[in-house]
């Protein structure tokens, strides 16, 4: 039985600085479908992959939204049509005393939204990953640096994407194949 | 870069000492004193509790805003270095953060118990039901339902998402080091995280939006509270400033909880290198700030409420300061206020011996100004007739006891299964001071 074809190269880094200006060439070059692995937030080579968190705040702003009008609205339609009280006079639509729980509402909202909308753009939870199968990946949330030039890449080509990643000065390059 | 994290991973992943088995021993047995105390609340109904007419709250209401006031501080602390991307985060913000999660989960207990019928606490939520009735949303039993709630969650996913990409890296520890159970329990935890470029933008974007929101969200938390009491007409209570006091005066308990803890910690776990001299130097002049921040506060009660022109006010402040109120409230001062300026001294704080007490009893005296607040807050009110003083009973000691417990137990468990330290956030400091020494 033949192997199954390769998932794409995998260029290992000991600092964040070459891994950074890999991500810069790799984009330079053309490459659409690639992914940096490191052990703590690298902005500089987010920003080179094109990545933005706006995304994020936007998602956790809209949730938060949906969240006080929801809690508002729930707040006024029990409070005025399914269950009023007249309590003194007062108006059934005591909007003021509506605020604390909509206040509330929208901050537990925009919170889980902000989890859940993180995880989303990051394509998480999942099970596994390509990534995990590269020679000692375990070290990236450790202290490496990592590339990964996919083969789903409309340029991959195995012999020149190595030649490629070994012109950045890597560690070692690595061939990812799955067990 | 070099692996500096190691040490953290290593506490987490090795066998407890005596020490710790002694410690969680000592845990399991408040809980066995909790679970009693929560049962006797249950069959026999809140009669077992010692408070009655004019002492409708005791033991309860001071310990919840005690523990709110704990977990407030902690959360605070944790936000703001997290904001401001400070360098004390690296060593105390996960496990202020794991401090305030376990004082929500203390203070949370208290109010579904003294709802008095905690199985019908689904009544405060709106749902449709075959008695036509909803809750009303003017209510501020309605508003606590939502407001501990939130900050039991936010809290927690504050706690949680900065754990994540931590757990990762447990998880690959486990397995390399042939733990094939943890490192499936540690990668479930993790989600699937792989350290990507830009799953770490977005995951940075999202803590930090959290932290931001955590904010709003404690000034809430602690003021809902003291709001309660303030719309009372009972002259100690019926006081604009009382929100205030409240979330001043709570600041040295969290603030010295989060210095105890980091005194501990740091020799129970070896993380000396990760919690260092400066860092404890930081904390302590923090919570001698606190300190300082809480003595204005009284300073104010006193000034203000000698000044006004009720005198049935006054009488009020009177009892509470010099009558029948005076060892609580002058405790108070003395415990959360006057000790931790000792903290101003380098020598001292850098003790462990000298910090930790300072620490707890400054959370001690905090709960002395919520017993002056609720309980002594009662010793003069309009009514001619308030000769039915409060003590708690057993039921009630057993409670607070057991929450300390569950509060401790909850720690340590966090302190052997997940890095105390943040190991990411620890792993870029150290590049950064690299990067900067080979600039120069």
């Amino acid at each position: 039985m033949s192997q199954p074809p390769p998932f794409g190269l995998m260029a290992e880094f000991t600092e964040a600085e070459p891994m950074t200006k890999a991500v810069r060439r790799a984009r330079a070059a053309g490459w659409t479908r690639l992914e940096a692995y490191s052990p703590y937030p690298v902005p500089e080579a987010a920003e080179a992959l094109g990545v933005s968190a706006a995304p994020v705040g936007l998602i956790a702003l809209a949730a938060g939204a949906v969240g006080a009008a929801l809690a508002a609205g729930t707040a006024w339609y029990v409070s005025v049509h399914l269950y009023p009280v007249n309590v003194g006079g007062r108006p059934l639509n005591a909007w003021p005393a509506f605020m604390p729980t909509t206040y509330l509402v929208a901050i537990l909202w925009a919170c889980a939204a902000a989890l859940v909308g993180m995880l989303a753009l990051n394509g998480l939870p999942r099970l596994n990953h390509p990534a995990f199968f590269a020679r000692g990946f375990e070290r990236a949330g450790r202290d490496r640096f990592f590339l990964f030039l996919s083969a789903e890449d409309p340029l991959y080509d195995a012999e020149a994407a190595a030649r490629f990643l070994a012109g950045l000065s890597p560690l070692r390059v690595s061939e990812v194949r799955g067990a | 870069m070099s692996d500096v994290t190691a040490p953290v991973a290593e506490a987490a992943l090795r066998p407890g000492r005596w020490s710790f088995r002694l410690a969680v021993l000592l845990c399991a047995a408040g809980i066995v004193a909790l679970a009693v105390s929560v049962a006797a609340v249950l069959v026999r109904g809140v009669g077992v509790w010692g408070n009655n007419i004019p002492h409708v709250w005791g033991f309860d209401l001071i310990a919840y805003a005690w523990w709110i006031g704990i977990a407030n501080a902690a959360s605070l602390f944790a936000a703001i270095l997290v904001l401001r991307r400070h360098g004390l985060r690296t060593a105390v913000n996960r496990f202020a953060e794991a401090a305030a999660l376990a004082a929500i989960l203390a203070a949370a207990l208290y109010p579904i118990l003294h709802l008095g019928r905690p199985w019908l606490f689904l009544w405060t939520l709106p749902y449709p039901s075959y008695t036509g009735l909803w809750p009303q949303f003017g209510s501020p039993l309605v508003w606590d339902f939502w407001g501990i709630m939130s900050h039991v969650i936010v809290t927690s996913l504050f706690w949680y998402i900065g754990l994540i990409p931590d757990l990762a890296t447990m998880r690959d520890r486990a397995a390399a080091a042939g733990r094939t159970g943890l490192a499936r329990g540690y990668g479930l935890a993790a989600l699937g995280w792989r350290g990507s470029v830009a799953h770490w933008h977005r995951h940075q974007a999202a803590y930090r939006l959290v932290a931001a929101m955590v904010l709003p969200l404690l000034l809430w938390a602690q003021t809902v509270v003291a709001l309660e009491f303030a719309t009372t007409v009972v002259p100690a209570w019926h006081q604009a400033r009382l929100p205030l006091h409240v979330v001043v005066t709570g600041l040295p308990s969290g603030l010295g909880v989060v210095l105890a803890l980091a005194a501990v910690l740091r020799v129970a776990l070896s993380l000396e290198r990760f919690v260092d001299d400066a860092d404890m130097d930081l904390l302590g002049q923090l919570v001698a700030c606190a300190g300082l921040a809480a003595g204005l506060a009284y300073a104010h009660e006193l000034l203000v409420g000698f000044l006004e022109e009720d005198p049935t006010t006054r009488a009020a402040l009177a009892a509470r300061v010099l009558g029948e109120g005076a060892s609580a409230y002058w405790g108070a001062v003395l415990l959360s206020a006057v000790l931790p300026q000792i903290l101003w001294s380098k020598g001292l704080r850098r003790r462990a011996a000298v910090v930790v007490p300072v620490g707890v009893l400054a959370a001690a005296g905090v709960w002395l100004d919520r017993w002056s607040i609720v309980v002594d807050g009662l010793l003069r009110d309009h009514l001619p007739d308030l000769s039915r003083g409060y003590s708690p009973s057993a039921a009630e000691w057993g409670l607070l006891g057991g929450t300390v417990s569950l509060f401790a137990l909850t720690l340590l468990v966090f302190g052997r299964l997940v890095p105390a330290v943040s190991m990411f956030e620890t792993r870029h400091e150290e590049s950064e001071a690299e990067a900067e020494k080979e600039e120069r």
